[in-house]
């Protein structure tokens, strides 16, 4: 039998060349091998792959001989007939071979066509792609889009959902969303402030309406009680003064952006981390005060930069004129301290007198030691008693505070001291009658005794005549004693203005009303518990002062002995210097109370002092 | 001209050459570096001068100012992808840009970080300035890459071309089909398999490490080895030429996966860099939003 082996190899540019072969025999082999009928140079070939014969008019079998299969029309085996007539495909390898019958011959052929390239190198290859690391990454653009859009969604999309899906929490003081995580707390620029950390989660209490910057509202949606106004808002931005310059420029930007003026945050930072709230500064104060009569013309305060070198001189709210009833419906008015301050209180006081560390009144004083606890002499504190918090002081009070030297005995029964009541000048009148009504005179030793008696009938009766005549008038000595009581070296006068009777021969004298100041600069605060370091006549010049009507507040001067400027300004030289900012005396949203400033360090004080005895008792149990 | 002839005869001044060799780093004499640090300087000083109430933050007018600084220049940054495609000559010339790239990309690290008051958190706003952070030092490694591995590059490559290296490899391997014809099954698959594996392959981690532990090459020539070591030498053995042709196709694959490599460094830098500034500008976007959104 005749096979013809038909070799197809490509030129460059794409045609067939063919080389035809003939093999005679029954048999032939296909491998790699060069003697074989079919050589397949394909490494992927055995050298004696497989075996054709014949069997019959255009029937062939094909069988491996090393046990390698191979493939026919797609399917792999190991041996197979096939009708040349019908045509079929064997793959050996790379190579593949097509079985048919020559149209002329009627032989069978083989046609050979190696279909894979040598090696891998050899497939093509696009120069501009493998030498990259294309296909090795997921792509630039792929994963660009992937992450844009990842991003967007989870911290774009997501806030505005959790924003969209709640909206009444604003200006409802109690309404919370539920606890758990909110998209929009992924925009939190920093945590909130201790006050306010209760709100963390509740974005939408603060910032109420999109894309609007968070207005006073909603900050007095909670603060009713504690935001009490500084000024009228039209008169702030009046005091602040159109800006210049920069200024001028931000103001304009911050408006341009929806950001009015004026409002709670400008001051009152939030998102600035957890901790305290930070104080205001005081250049927050002199943004306005500092100059401010020049721009706000009708107010009656006094410009104010820093207490070191640029506030005005203390105006104490002082006393015009007592009145009887209150104290606090006296008039009263504001005076500089850089005039001769006085104050007419009603009192007649000399301090000189009773501080001085010799003479009668601290003699008296060392006397009533003993009961009194008075020292050598006498000083401030054993008159003026502090309010229960040390701030101020209480009025002074005849009884408790005068009464122990200034004692208004008239009487004495058994052991008992009868004393004119203060105060109330009709009782004083009426108890000096009643006591001069009911007692008779003392009666002289010689009436009606013959013990001391001179000779002679005469003079007894003399005696008893007088002593008719005295008991006769003992009811008019009252008036002579009122007189005396409310006179030059009586026990009224000696303190008190009195006003002088109706009419010639009358007794009903008046004592002026009397008031006392307990606080006299309302706009500032002092505590003086503060200052208990210090002696009362470091500040208060008492001890030179011989007349009550003396006012004896120290002026600024005093004050800025140790107090400097918020950055350590003074006028002259300070050794202990003492930064103030405008916080520690004032109060932007002031009321009666101290200022926010001095009750924060008082919170804290309190704070280490129950921090500190809780360890103490603490480490007593443990010593325990 | 009289005047002309009496003028003392200057020295010939040395005509001011314009070298095309400076780098984008070199361009006009480090011009960028000096203008980056001179607004580095200006907002490190500003930052320390100006007292901002209770302390430095993103929202304050200085933050803002430097923030809005910051998102221009990241937008600007951002057209070096647009502008490369659109090549013009002269001071705008392509290597301008990317030394302004450059410079003013490493001076968004101190814009960005003092824009931020050093105040970080779980937060968009932390997470546009991470992802900037990241932009920025992917750039930074790629201007390392940049600046070391070419020399190594054109010494590996020694003057051939891409091109070159592959049809290298492909004469290689078509004279390893030839030698490999005479041999045992066993020992022709071994060729085979060193013939079938493809020279680019191995994935990401093989190319920038270099390391193809299974590289069918070195596996055939070594076994190659192993057998012959037992035979006699005939002489006529068609295994020398193998082995000598798996030799040389060994160190042609060696100098092409080291250009691989290198190519590879050169490139990978881009693809954090680029997905990342996408990355960046959505949370920039987010960020600014979320500022006016919560105003």
């Amino acid at each position: 039998m005749t096979f013809i082996v038909r070799q197809i190899d490509y030129k460059a540019d794409g045609s067939e060349i063919v080389r035809q072969s003939v093999a005679e025999g029954d048999e032939i082999r296909i491998g790699r091998k060069g003697d074989n009928a079919i050589h397949l140079p394909d490494l992927a070939v055995n050298p004696e792959h497989a075996v054709v014969r014949a069997a019959g008019a255009g029937q062939i079998t094909i069988e491996s001989l090393s046990g390698q299969p191979f493939d026919v029309d797609g399917r792999s085996v190991e041996s197979a007939s096939v009708d040349a007539a019908k045509g079929a495909e064997l793959r050996f390898g790379g190579h593949v071979i097509a079985v048919g019958l020559d149209d002329g011959s009627g032989h069978v052929t083989f046609s050979v066509r190696r279909t894979e390239a040598v090696s891998d190198s050899a497939e093509e290859k696009d120069t501009g792609f493998i030498y990259t690391l294309k296909g090795l990454l997921p792509g630039k653009r792929i994963s660009a889009w992937g992450f844009a859009i990842l991003v967007l969604v989870s911290c774009l999309a997501w806030p505005i959902w959790a924003w969209a899906t709640y909206d009444d929490l604003a200006y409802q003081k109690d309404a919370e969303r539920p606890a758990g995580f909110h998209g929009d707390k992924l925009w939190i620029s920093g945590d909130l402030s201790l006050a306010h950390k209760s709100l963390s989660n509740d974005c939408q209490s603060c910032h109420v309406e999109p894309f609007v910057a968070v207005r006073d509202d909603a900050c007095l949606t909670c603060h009713t009680e504690d935001a009490h106004e500084h000024a009228p808002l039209d008169r702030q931005l009046a005091s602040r003064g159109q800006p210049t310059g920069f200024a001028a420029f931000r103001r304009f930007v911050s408006v341009s952006f929806n950001k009015p003026e004026g409002r709670c945050v400008e001051c009152h930072t939030e998102h600035e981390g957890a901790g305290d709230m930070q104080p205001t500064q005081q250049q927050f104060c002199a943004d306005c005060h500092d100059g401010m009569k020049s721009r706000l013309k009708d107010t009656e305060l006094m410009n104010a930069a820093d207490f070191g070198n640029s506030h005005p001189q203390f105006r104490p709210l002082v006393l015009v004129q007592p009145v009887r009833g209150a104290d606090d419906k006296a008039p009263r008015k504001r005076i500089s301290l850089d005039q001769r301050a006085t104050e007419d209180n009603g009192i007649k006081f000399p301090h000189d007198l009773h501080l001085n560390k010799t003479g009668g009144v601290a003699q008296m004083g060392r006397r009533l030691s003993g009961k009194f606890g008075f020292g050598q002499n006498m000083v401030c504190e054993d008159c003026h008693k502090t309010d229960k918090n040390g701030t101020r002081f209480l009025p002074v009070n005849m009884e408790e505070n005068c009464a122990m030297c200034h004692s208004l005995s008239f009487d004495k029964i058994g052991g008992t001291f009868r004393t004119l009541r203060h105060g109330e000048p009709d009782m004083v009148r009426a108890d000096l009658r009643a006591f001069y009504r009911s007692t008779p005179p003392s009666r002289p030793i010689n009436l009606g005794s013959l013990a001391r008696q001179r000779p002679g009938a005469v003079n007894s009766r003399r005696t008893a005549s007088d002593y008719a005549r005295a008991v006769n008038f003992r009811g008019s000595r009252a008036d002579q004693a009122i007189r005396q009581v409310f006179s030059r070296g009586g026990a009224c006068f000696d303190c008190h203005q009195v006003t002088p009777p109706s009419a010639p021969g009358r007794v009903d004298f008046g004592i002026a009303p009397v008031a006392q100041t307990d606080r006299y600069m309302h706009k500032g605060w002092f505590s003086h518990e503060a200052h208990d370091d210090e002696e009362c006549t470091s500040c208060h010049l008492a001890e030179t002062s011989s007349d009550a009507r003396d006012l004896l507040l120290p002026g600024i001067k005093d004050c800025r002995t140790c107090h400097v400027g918020e950055s350590g300004a003074s006028l002259t030289k300070v050794t202990k210097p003492v930064e103030s900012t405008c916080a520690m005396c004032h109060d932007y949203h002031a009321d009666e109370g101290a200022p926010w400033l001095m009750r924060e360090a008082d919170k804290k004080k309190s704070k280490t002092v129950t921090a500190g005895a809780a360890a103490k008792r603490v480490n007593g149990s443990a010593s325990r | 001209m009289a005047s002309a002839a009496e003028a003392p005869r200057r020295k010939t001044r040395e005509r001011e050459r314009q070298s095309s060799h400076d780098g984008f780093l070199r361009y006009a004499g480090f011009r960028w570096l000096k203008i980056a640090t001179l607004l580095c300087v200006a907002c490190l000083a500003s930052y320390m001068l100006i007292d901002v109430q209770p302390r430095h933050n993103g929202g304050s007018w200085y933050g803002y100012t430097l923030g809005t600084i910051g998102a221009g220049l990241i937008i600007w940054l951002t057209f070096l992808g647009v502008r490369k495609r659109a090549m013009t000559p002269g001071g705008w010339s392509l290597k301008a840009w990317t030394s302004a790239h450059v410079y003013l990309g490493l001076s968004l690290i101190v814009i960005g970080t003092l824009h931020t008051g050093f105040q970080l958190g779980w937060n968009v706003h932390t997470l546009a300035w991470s992802l900037m952070m990241i932009v920025i030092l992917s750039g930074l490694v790629g201007i390392y890459f940049y600046a070391t591995l070419p020399q190594g590059l054109s010494t590996n490559r020694d003057e051939m071309t891409e091109t070159q290296m592959i049809d290298a490899l492909r004469s290689l391997d078509r004279q390893l089909h030839d030698a490999a014809q005479p041999l045992e099954p066993a020992q022709a698959a071994l060729v085979q398999s060193s013939l079938e594996q493809d020279p680019f392959g191995g994935g990401f981690l093989a190319r920038i490490a270099n390391k193809y532990p299974g590289c069918k090459t070195r596996a055939a020539q070594s076994e190659l080895r192993r057998q012959r070591a037992y035979q006699p030498r005939t002489g006529n053995d068609p295994l020398d030429k193998v082995d000598s042709l798996l030799e040389r196709k060994e160190a042609t694959m060696g100098r092409l996966r080291k250009h691989l490599q290198i190519k590879a460094m050169l490139q990978v830098w881009l693809y954090i860099h680029v997905p990342m500034t996408f990355a960046l500008l959505a949370a920039l976007s987010a960020h600014i939003v979320s500022v006016f959104f919560y105003w």
